[in-house]
C-alpha cells in the first residue's frame, strides 16, 4: 500500500518538476523617450563593474530634478556593455565608449535611440573630434590611436604611438592635440592632427589622466596628484601644482569660461588658471571617501560630485550650486565616472 | 494531500542513504569501527560523496556534482570555467579544501577552481558544514571539503576504459588500471577532455539593426552568437600506490598532475571579434601525498608528507595583424608548497581523543611580464613571498552514556610571524530515539581565516596589516534514518547562524588601485535539509531519489562607507536565498534512468539588492537533465551505454551575468571494462 501512494507521490512530484520551468530571462523591451529641449540635460555614464557587463546610462534633467535610469537599455532593449568610459556629444549625436566591449555606441541625445556603432578597436576610452569626418580614440590595449569617420562609423587609419600601449585622454590647441599615456606610463604625446603623427612629448608624474584646455589657450594635466599647467606652443610643462598625496587619484574640471579650475582629491578645491599656488583652504569641504567623478554645468555653473559607494550598488552625485552649496543628491547607476552635458 | 506533501517534504530532506565508509574504515572489521565512527563524527554536519555518486557522469567537474549533491552555492561561470564553492552564504575563500590530507586552497587566492577538478578523479568526497569544517582545518568559515582518492580493493587486475562524445565538439577519455596483489595495490588513472566549447545562443544583450537611407532605424533581430574563446584541453593523470607492511602499517602514494588550457569567453556584450584578441588561462599543477598509518586495537598513528606545485599563466593577448600576438596581459604565478602532519588518535568505548599537527611552507612568486616601468624591463605587478603555517589540533571526544556524546576542539594556527587567536568547538550529539535513528545535534565553534598572501603582499595594494576574519558559528539539527529490507530513507536537517568579523575587501583607494581592508561584518543564517529514499519495490526494480534544499540568508551588517550606503542589511552578492537539487533514479535489471533537477532563486549583483534596474538581478533558474544508462554483460567484457541529455528544456539562462549557458545538449558515453579470468 505505501509503495502504491509513493509511486503516486513520486509521479506527481516529476510532474511538478517538468511544469516549474519558468525563467526570467530575455528580450528586453524598449520605451520611447520624449526629446526633452536642447541644450538642457546631462548624462551621467556609469562605468558597472568589469566584467559584469552592467554599465549604464543615466539622464538627469538640473532644472526639474528629473532622473532616468538606464536610458540606453530603456531606449535600445539592449545593454550598454562592460564599462562605459566615456561620451561625447559631437554635430547632435552622441558618442558613447564601451571600454571593455570594445565598442562605441552613437546616439540622439534626444530620444536616446542607437544610430549605429562603432567597432573594430580593442579597449578604447575616449572620442576627441578633429572635424565632421575625422575623429581620434584612444585605447588602453594598442599602441596606435584609432582615427574613425563619425559619419560612416568607419575606422579611417591610425596614429602609431610606439612605446605607449594606453592612451588615455586629449585636449587640442590649434593643430595640436595632447594625450595623455595612462596605465603604466608617464608621458603626454603631442600630434599633429594635420599629419596624424607624433611630433613631441612630454614628461610627466605616473599615470597621467585628464587633459583640459582653459581661456588662457594652457593645457591642465593631472597626474599621481600633481597638477600640470602647459604651453601647448611651446609645449613645455609652466607650473607643477603639487595638489595631492603622492599618487592619489584626482579628478578636474573648468568652469564654463574656462577662467576656473576645479579639482577633486578628498576634497573640492578651485582656483583661477593664471593663479601662481594653489589655493590654502578646500573650496568645499568634504567626507573623506575616495571620489569618482567631477563636473561643473556649463549653463548654471553647479558641480556635479561622483561618488561610488561600494563600487557594486548605484552610486551618489551630489550636486553643489556655484556658491558650493549643496543642492541636491542624486542617484545615478553602478560606478558613475563621467559626466556630458546636453 | 497531506500524505503527498508529506512525502514530498521527504523526499527533499532525506540524506543520503548509508553513509559510505571511508577507504581506510572499510579495510577494518566493521563492529569496532562502527563504535569508532560514531565517536569520529560525533555532532557534526557532514555529508559524504561516495564513488558512485561523484561518477554519475565522465564529463563532469566536481563542481557539476557538488552543485547537483549538496547543499553548497557552486558560483560557475560556465563549463570549464571558473567555479567556486560557498558553504551556506559565505564566500569561497571560506570553504577550505583538502585532497588526501593535504590543504589545496591558492595560498594566493584562498579558493579552489573546482572545474579543474574531474569528478571521476575523487573517491570520496567529505563536506564539513559550518562549525565542523574545524576537524579538518582553520578558515572554513562557510566550510570544509576533504576529498580523498585511494586504490580498489578487487584482487587481480582490471582495466576501465570510457569515452564520452558530446555537443560543441567534447571529447572526453578516461582509463583506469587498478591491479592488487597481496599487499600491493595500485591505481592509475588517465583523463583527458577537450572541447570547442562553441555553443549557439540567442544573444538578447545585442540587435542587429537595419536602418534605411536616412539613418532611421527599420528593424533589428537578435544576432545569434557563439561563446567566443570558450575552448579547453585539460589532461590529468593521477597515480595510487598502496602497500600494507608486515606489521599493521599502511602506506599509500598519491600523484596527480594536471595541465588545463582553457579560453576565457568572451562576454555577450562584448563587440571584439574572436581573432582580435585571446583570453587564456593555462594551469599546471603537481600533487603529491605520500602516508602511512598504523591502526592499532585501541589506537591510530599517522603521518603525512606532500609537495604541492602550481603554475598558472593568465594572457590577454591582442593580434598585431601580421600573425604576431602582443601580451597585454601576461600574468604567472608559481606555487610551490612543502606539506607535513603529524597525528594520533587513542580510544576507549567512552573516550576518544586525538591530536595532529600540520605545516604547509609556501613560495610563490607572482608578476605580471606585460606591464613594465617606463625605464627599464622591471615587472610592476606582483610580489615573492615565502610564509610557513602551521596548525595544531586536539580533541577529546566522550560518550557518558550510550545516547549521549561530547565533543571539545582546539586549534591554534601560526602563518608567517602572527598567530591566529586560539580555535575552540564543541560538539553535542543525542539519540532521541533508536527507532528511526533519530539524532540530535548540535555545535559552536569559533573559527579565525588568516588572510591570503595576495590580501597581505599583491603590488600594488597588499595590505599588510590586515587582521584575520574571525567568525562565530551555532549549528543545530536533527536526523533520522531507516534501513530495512526494501526500503531505506534518511533524513536531515540542520539550522545554522553565524556571525563573521573582519571581512576582507578588496576596494579601491585614494591611489586609484584597489587594496584589501577588513571592513565587512556578515550575518548568515539559514536551514539546510538533505536526505534521500530508496526502495525495491520489485526483483528486478530500484526507485533512488536523494535531495537538498537550504534556505540562505547572507547579510551585510558592516558599517555604512557614506550615510548614502544602501548595502546594509541586504544580500550578499550572488547569493541565492533558495537553492535546492533533486535527483531520481529508477532502475530495471540492467537500465538505469536518472533525472537531475536543480533550482536557484534570483541573485542580486549589487549590494544593495537593487530590484528595479535591468542588471541588477539574475532570474531563477530550473535545470533538467536526463540520463539514460545500460549496462551489457559478455563473458569477456562489461560495457556501460549512457546517453545524457543536459538542459532538456532548453532554456535560455545565465548563471553569471553577460555569459549565456549553453541550451539542450548531449553526450554519448561508452565504458569498457574487460574480464580478465
Amino acid at each position: 500500500m505505501i509503495y502504491k501512494r509513493t509511486y503516486r507521490a513520486t509521479a506527481f512530484m516529476l510532474i511538478l518538476l517538468l511544469t516549474v520551468s519558468c525563467m526570467k530571462y530575455g528580450p528586453a523591451g524598449t520605451e520611447d523617450f520624449h526629446p526633452s529641449p536642447p541644450g538642457e540635460g546631462l548624462f551621467i555614464v556609469n562605468e558597472g563593474n568589469f566584467m559584469y557587463g552592467n554599465a549604464s546610462l543615466s539622464y538627469y534633467i538640473p532644472r526639474t530634478g528629473n532622473m532616468q535610469h538606464e536610458v540606453f537599455i530603456r531606449a535600445n532593449g539592449i545593454n550598454l556593455g562592460d564599462v562605459a568610459q566615456s561620451m561625447t556629444i559631437y554635430s547632435g549625436l552622441g558618442y558613447i565608449v564601451v571600454n571593455n566591449s570594445g565598442v562605441i555606441f552613437v546616439i540622439d541625445p534626444d530620444t536616446f535611440r542607437l544610430k549605429g556603432s562603432i567597432t573594430g578597436m580593442i579597449s578604447p576610452r575616449y572620442i576627441h573630434f578633429i572635424n565632421d569626418h575625422k575623429a581620434y580614440v584612444t585605447d588602453l590595449y594598442q599602441e596606435k590611436i584609432t582615427i574613425v569617420d563619425p559619419v560612416s562609423f568607419r575606422i579611417t587609419g591610425y596614429v602609431p604611438t610606439p612605446g605607449h600601449r594606453s592612451t588615455e585622454e586629449m585636449a587640442q590647441w590649434k593643430n595640436l592635440l595632447f594625450v595623455s599615456c595612462w596605465s603604466y606610463d608617464n608621458k603626454l604625446l603631442v600630434i599633429d592632427t594635420r599629419t596624424d603623427r607624433i611630433v613631441d612629448s612630454l614628461v610627466v608624474e605616473k599615470e597621467p589622466t585628464q587633459l583640459l584646455l582653459d581661456s588662457n589657450d594652457k593645457i591642465w594635466c593631472v597626474a599621481s596628484g600633481n597638477l600640470y599647467r602647459i604651453h601647448p606652443g611651446e609645449r613645455k610643462i609652466e607650473h607643477i601644482f603639487p595638489a595631492g598625496d603622492q599618487q592619489s587619484r584626482t579628478y578636474l574640471a573648468l568652469n564654463p569660461r574656462g577662467d576656473t579650475l576645479y579639482y577633486l582629491n578628498r576634497n573640492l578645491w578651485r582656483m583661477p588658471v593664471n593663479a601662481g599656488s594653489l589655493p590654502a583652504v578646500p573650496f568645499v569641504r568634504l567626507p573623506q571617501r575616495p571620489y569618482y567623478g567631477l563636473a561643473v554645468d556649463p549653463a548654471t555653473y553647479d558641480i556635479y560630485v561622483a561618488d561610488a559607494l561600494d563600487y557594486v550598488q548605484q552610486g551618489k552625485i551630489y550636486r553643489f550650486d556655484p556658491r558650493g552649496v549643496p543642492v541636491d543628491t542624486l542617484t545615478a547607476g553602478i560606478n558613475p565616472g563621467f559626466f556630458c552635458f546636453k | 494531500m497531506r500524505v503527498i506533501a508529506f512525502l514530498y517534504i521527504l523526499f527533499l530532506s532525506c540524506g543520503y542513504l548509508a553513509a559510505q565508509d571511508t577507504i581506510e574504515v572499510r579495510q577494518l572489521d566493521t563492529i569496532r569501527i562502527t563504535a569508532q565512527r560514531r565517536l569520529r563524527d560525533m555532532g557534526m554536519q557532514k555529508t559524504t560523496l561516495d564513488s558512485a555518486g561523484l561518477r554519475s557522469d565522465i564529463t563532469g567537474s566536481l563542481a557539476q556534482v557538488l552543485g547537483q549533491k549538496s547543499t553548497i552555492f557552486i558560483k560557475s561561470y560556465g563549463r570549464a570555467t571558473l567555479s567556486t564553492a560557498s558553504f551556506r552564504g559565505t564566500s569561497p575563500s571560506h570553504t577550505q579544501v583538502t585532497w588526501n590530507g593535504m590543504k589545496i586552497n591558492s595560498p594566493l587566492l584562498g579558493m579552489v577552481d573546482f572545474s579543474t577538478i574531474p569528478s571521476f578523479f575523487i573517491d570520496k568526497a567529505d563536506l564539513y558544514h559550518g562549525p565542523s569544517s574545524v576537524t579538518v582545518s582553520s578558515g572554513g568559515l562557510g566550510g570544509a571539503i576533504a576529498l580523498s582518492t585511494g586504490t580498489s580493493d578487487a584482487n587481480g587486475l582490471s582495466v576501465n576504459y570510457i569515452q564520452g562524445l558530446g555537443s560543441f565538439r567534447t571529447f572526453d577519455e578516461f582509463l583506469r588500471f587498478s591491479y592488487k596483489k597481496d599487499k600491493w595495490s595500485s591505481q592509475t588513472r588517465f583523463y583527458y577532455a577537450y572541447s570547442k566549447n562553441d555553443y549557439q545562443y540567442i544573444n538578447y544583450r545585442k540587435k542587429n539593426f537595419f536602418y534605411d537611407d536616412n539613418g532611421n532605424i527599420t528593424g533589428y533581430e537578435f544576432p545569434v552568437e557563439r561563446n567566443k574563446n570558450g575552448g579547453f584541453a585539460d589532461f590529468h593523470l593521477l597515480q595510487d600506490l598502496q602497500f600494507k607492511g608486515t606489521g599493521k602499517g599502511t602506506w599509500n602514494i598519491s600523484a596527480w598532475y594536471a595541465r588545463t588550457d582553457r579560453g576565457i569567453p568572451l562576454l555577450n556584450v562584448d563587440y571584439k571579434e574572436n581573432s582580435s584578441v585571446r583570453n587564456n588561462q593555462t594551469d599546471n599543477s603537481f600533487r603529491s601525498v605520500i602516508s602511512w598509518h598504523r591502526l592499532g586495537a585501541r589506537d591510530k598513528l599517522s603521518a603525512r608528507a606532500g609537495y604541492m606545485y602550481t603554475d598558472m599563466l593568465y594572457q590577454y593577448k591582442r593580434d598585431l595583424g601580421n600573425g604576431q600576438w602582443a601580451n597585454m596581459v601576461n600574468s604567472q604565478s608559481n606555487v610551490h608548497t612543502f606539506f607535513t602532519q603529524a597525528e594520533g588518535e587513542w580510544y576507549t568505548d567512552k573516550w576518544m581523543f586525538s591530536a595532529n599537527l600540520s605545516l604547509n611552507q609556501h613560495f610563490v612568486r607572482t608578476a605580471d611580464n606585460a606591464v613594465v616601468s617606463v625605464e627599464g624591463q622591471q615587472a610592476l605587478v606582483g610580489y615573492e613571498q615565502a610564509r610557513l603555517e602551521l596548525s595544531v589540533f586536539s580533541s577529546v571526544k566522550y560518550r557518558p552514556a550510550e545516547r549521549l556524546g561530547f565533543t571539545l576542539n582546539l586549534r591554534d594556527d601560526v602563518y608567517g610571524e602572527n598567530l591566529t587567536p586560539l580555535i575552540p568547538s564543541f560538539f553535542a550529539e543525542y539519540l532521541l530515539s533508536k527507532k528511526g535513528e533519530l539524532v540530535l545535534k548540535a555545535s559552536v565553534a569559533k573559527n579565525f581565516r588568516y588572510p591570503t598572501l595576495n590580501d597581505l603582499y599583491f603590488m600594488p595594494g597588499g595590505n599588510p596589516d590586515l587582521k584575520p576574519e574571525e567568525g562565530r558559528t551555532y549549528d543545530a539539527g536533527i536526523s533520522a534514518s531507516h534501513n530495512g529490507r526494501k526500503s531505506g530513507w534518511n533524513v536531515n536537517l540542520a539550522m545554522f547562524h553565524s556571525m563573521i568579523d573582519n571581512w576582507i575587501l578588496w576596494l579601491p583607494t585614494f591611489k586609484g588601485f584597489w587594496s584589501p581592508v577588513n571592513v565587512k561584518q556578515v550575518k548568515s543564517y539559514g536551514i539546510e535539509i538533505k536526505g534521500s529514499l530508496k526502495l525495491k519495490p520489485g526483483r528486478e526494480w530500484r526507485l533512488e531519489a536523494d535531495g537538498n534544499f537550504a534556505w540562505t540568508r547572507s547579510l551585510n551588517l558592516g558599517d555604512p562607507v557614506s550615510w548614502a550606503d544602501q548595502s546594509i542589511g541586504k544580500q550578499l552578492v550572488y547569493i541565492p536565498e533558495f537553492s535546492s537539487a533533486i535527483t531520481g533514479r529508477l532502475g530495471w535489471r540492467n537500465w538505469t534512468l536518472t533525472y537531475d533537477w536543480t533550482y536557484y532563486s534570483e541573485r542580486y549583483t549589487t549590494s544593495s539588492n537593487q530590484t528595479h534596474t535591468r542588471l541588477g538581478v539574475l532570474g531563477p533558474y530550473f535545470m533538467n537533465d536526463l540520463s539514460l544508462e545500460k549496462k551489457l554483460v559478455f563473458p569477456w567484457a562489461v560495457i556501460h551505454l549512457k546517453g545524457i541529455i543536459r538542459n532538456l528544456f532548453n532554456e535560455e539562462y545565465e548563471s553569471v551575468l553577460g555569459r549565456p549557458m549553453p541550451g539542450i545538449n548531449y553526450t554519448l558515453s561508452v565504458g569498457i571494462a574487460p574480464v580478465f579470468h
